[in-house]
């Protein structure tokens, strides 16, 4: 099937989210109604964990010096010279199809008898840490930490020059850039889950549907064992104050299959959510997310009994967050 | 030899050891004590009695005396904790002639390692006003022969009203509620539970008006009752020739008005609809609760109940279903579809006639609807995998995603995103989409042909805009009061049917895109 052909083409891409946003939607839509392509899918995600899970090895010495003596002579270029962007972007994602396509291969042949490789440590010698990645507003770097290689052709724009202190050499080149980052990690990694949770609570400006974030925690996370605290937190300021309600119904609804580690802060944005929510969706999840709570013996607290109870009498409730209420009510064991 | 006979000594010793341990750490401490106390009370007094766990029986009688007999029982899995239970745990009597109160007083935040329960069996004169509150859990609360005004308020356990003359307020969250009239009712009775059953018994010539209301349970009575009327899910009738009311509510659990001697398996439900009702809204909430599984049904499936969950694997004619509150799940429709719902979620399958669902609140997934129709909710999100027909969609609040419409699409949110992906093998189709708070994405092929009016209204032009896919569509911006106006118009590949779309505080896209398109299975 050609459609099958391309879709899989963009899969490497999928999985190392270089997609734009209109073909990411496209193939997720074509994976979920092609069962082979489903497959498909499922293996590529199989052989990237696969891969994420293989032992680093060191280089030996000998290579390494080789490859050093090699390289040294060189000249590296501080700018790299013009060319059409689609090239690269057609080399990167070639290399990363065949990177893939010999993970797939590796994936698929696993069952073959394997040879354990024994990890040894990883040593370090003569160099530098590498500072972290600051995922800032605006920053002041010196020029000796910024690499001479800048690669592609990132978007600068609104360039000043700045000539501080006469008293010094020091000069200084501010600018705005637009650059494309993707950063990899476990869910459970401080700096992923930190990044999710500016995600989610910062969205406004991310297109072209803000509750695609939360599909993609939810679904990221219920597989977690037990996810972070950070991410229900998010996930309960966003009920509180995203004014879209499609949103507010995910982020509840979300919440509810995050119940382990609802904190006192998410519980309390969800019995707010079931007092005051004017869409009776979102206080039908929240409802339902704290029914789950009270099944699972979970932190109850006296405000909550009582909103549920008070929900369950309204007579101008939703008959169903009225039944729901009872229901949660009824598995309440007073301690 | 030496070895079989060291071989039993260990295991005798691990066996004891294991036995002591499990006694050792098994064990629990308690201690019980007993208190009495008599305070004087004006015949027309009250009695306050605030005790979080434990049963409670007052019982009237003669005299100006309010004698309070308390038995308090710690439980704890040690020592150290029971003392702190003791040391924390007290019993307090205070008031004067004309209020007496007399409470359990715990620490607020206490120690979960020991529990507490406190029966006390107060008898008051029959005159004085009680009222119980602040019970989380007794094994019951009894009032017997008591004349004056009576009030009770706790969460859970068995409340028993015996004897009781003057007004009563009963307020629970689970067990069951208890009254027995010894004499008819002079004054007004409120019950109202949210899980539990609530039984009442009266003398056989009662007068009295009865107010009842359940959602899941029933109404049952053994009085013949007169002038019923439902307003909603309450019911309002006569007993005997009619006087003081009796209000019966329980969410969950069945209320029942009962002749003295008469058993409850006798009485009548006065839910199910009288001959020459005459339909009204929410009349579904009269009908029982039920709840429905099945694989198939071979014809019409005609389904109403108050509370119901509902699973239909295969309905091979038409389906009409109407609920006041539960899940409806139908897998396949052969014929018209009619769903109704006053709250929860639907989840259809292949409907090959056509549709009509909605719920008050929840969300609507369909997979197929081959002929089209109408989905709407009040809130909550409207997923359709595939309209072969035209289609209104509606939510009071919640997203709207369509993955394949073949035909005329009108989506409208209140708040929330509509995306819509049309038909492939469709050159030109008529789209109207709406949502007052988000974003509008229109998938389509690059062939489709159509004439495009689309807006966005929104407060900041530098975040909401447009994305176009196709060329030939003019854009203008005009500022309206505070906001902005973003309107892009015109034909793309040469004109068609009208596009539609408005979207406020939100970005609008048209994106061309090769689709695939959702191949349909055949009935078997």
């Amino acid at each position: 099937m050609p459609d099958c052909d391309s879709m899989r083409e963009n899969m490497p891409l999928l999985l190392t989210e270089s997609l734009d946003p209109a073909r990411r939607e496209l193939t997720h839509q074509h994976i979920e109604t092609c069962p082979m392509c489903v497959a498909e899918w499922s293996a590529y995600k199989e052989t990237w964990s696969i891969l994420d899970t293989l032992p680093e090895l060191d280089v030996p010495a000998r290579v390494k010096q080789r490859f050093l003596a090699e390289v040294s002579p060189a000249v590296t270029p501080n700018v790299v010279p013009f060319r059409r962007r689609s090239a690269p972007r057609w080399l990167a994602q070639a290399a990363a199809a065949v990177i893939i396509a010999g993970g797939a291969f590796y994936g698929g042949h696993r069952m073959t008898p394997r040879v354990e490789l024994t990890p040894t440590p990883a040593t370090l010698v003569n160099v530098q840490p590498a500072p972290f990645y600051s995922i800032a507003e605006s920053r002041v770097l010196p020029a000796a930490s910024i690499s001479p290689q800048i690669e592609g052709r990132p978007d600068i724009q609104n360039v000043q020059f700045t000539d501080a202190s006469p008293s010094n050499d020091q000069i200084g080149v501010s600018f705005d850039i637009t650059s494309h980052v993707t950063v990899t990690g476990r869910p459970t990694d401080k700096s992923m889950v930190r990044l999710l949770r500016y995600v989610l609570e910062n969205e406004d400006k991310q297109s072209p549907s803000r509750s695609r974030a939360i599909d993609w925690v939810r679904s990221t996370y219920a597989h977690v064992g037990n996810p972070d605290p950070e991410i229900t937190e998010a996930l309960a300021n966003v009920l509180r104050n995203d004014d879209n309600q499609g949103v507010r119904i995910k982020a509840a609804d979300t919440l509810r299959s995050l119940q382990s580690t609802m904190t006192d802060g998410t519980r309390d944005a969800l019995v707010e959510a079931l007092k005051n929510d004017p869409n009776p969706a979102v206080r039908l999840k929240a409802v339902e997310a704290l029914a789950k709570l009270a099944r699972s013996g979970g932190n109850m607290d006296p405000d909550m009994v009582d909103t549920l109870r008070k929900k369950a009498s309204q007579g101008d409730e939703n008959v169903y967050v009225r039944v729901k209420a009872a229901e949660a009510l009824s598995s309440i064991q007073p301690k | 030899m030496r070895v079989t006979v060291r071989r039993t000594v260990q295991t005798f010793i691990a066996v004891a050891t294991v036995l002591s341990a499990t006694q050792l750490f098994g064990a629990s401490f308690a201690t019980s004590s007993r208190v009495t106390r008599e305070f004087q009370i004006d015949p027309a007094g009250s009695v306050w009695i605030d005790n979080p766990f434990g049963s409670i029986d007052v019982v009237g009688g003669e005299g100006n005396v309010v004698t309070v007999t308390a038995e308090r029982t710690l439980t704890a899995p040690d020592q150290m904790s029971l003392k702190d239970a003791s040391d924390n745990v007290a019993l307090s009597f205070e008031g004067d002639t004309k209020v007496r109160l007399i409470r359990t007083l715990l620490p607020p935040m206490r120690n979960a390692r020991w529990t507490v329960m406190v029966n006390y069996v107060i008898h008051v004169p029959r005159g004085v006003n009680v009222k119980i509150g602040g019970s989380k859990s007794a094994e019951h609360i009894r009032v017997a022969n008591v004349n004056g005004s009576v009030t009770i308020n706790g969460f859970s356990g068995v409340v028993m009203m015996e004897g009781v003359v003057g007004a009563s307020v009963v307020n629970m969250v689970n067990g069951r509620i208890i009254y027995d009239y010894t004499q008819k009712p002079v004054a007004r009775a409120q019950v109202q539970a949210v899980n539990a059953d609530i039984d009442m018994w009266f003398p056989a010539n009662s007068n009295f008006e009865w107010v009842a209301n359940t959602i899941n349970g029933d109404m049952l009575s053994t009085f013949n009752v007169k002038a019923g009327r439902f307003n909603g899910s309450v019911f309002h009738g006569i007993v005997g020739s009619g006087g003081t009311t009796i209000n019966t509510e329980s969410m969950m659990g069945h209320v029942a008005v009962l002749m003295k001697g008469s058993n409850i398996a006798d009485a009548q439900s006065i839910r199910m609809n009288e001959p020459g009702h005459q339909a009204a809204p929410n009349d579904v909430l009269r009908q029982p609760a039920k709840k429905i599984q099945m694989p198939f049904v071979n014809g019409d499936f005609v389904f109403a109940a108050s509370v119901a969950d509902v699973v239909v694997g295969e309905v091979r004619g038409n389906a009409r279903v109407e609920t006041g509150a539960g899940e409806v799940e139908l897998g396949a429709v052969f014929g018209q579809c009619n769903v109704t719902s006053l709250g929860g979620p639907l989840n259809l399958g292949d409907i090959m006639g056509s549709l009509f669902a909605h719920t008050g609140a929840g969300d609507i997934i369909v997979r197929a609807s081959r002929m089209g129709g109408q989905v709407t909710t009040d809130g909550g999100l409207v997923r359709v995998i595939y309209a072969g027909g035209p289609m209104t969609l509606r939510s009071g609040g919640g997203d709207i995603i369509v993955r394949q419409f073949s035909a005329f699409m009108d989506a409208e949110t209140a708040s929330g995103d509509v995306t819509l992906t049309g038909d492939p093998a469709q050159k030109s189709i008529k789209v109207t989409a709406r949502t007052l708070q988000g974003n509008i994405v229109l998938n389509v092929s690059p062939r489709f042909a159509a004439d495009i009016d689309a807006t966005i209204l929104t407060s900041d032009p530098e975040v909401n805009e447009m994305h176009l896919d196709f060329n030939g569509i003019t854009i203008r911006r005009e500022q309206v009061g505070n906001k902005t106006r973003i309107r892009a118009t015109g034909k793309i590949n040469g004109g068609g049917e009208r596009v539609e779309l408005y979207a406020e505080e939100g970005d609008i896209y048209i994106s061309a895109q090769t689709l695939t398109p959702i191949r349909l299975a055949n009935p078997k």
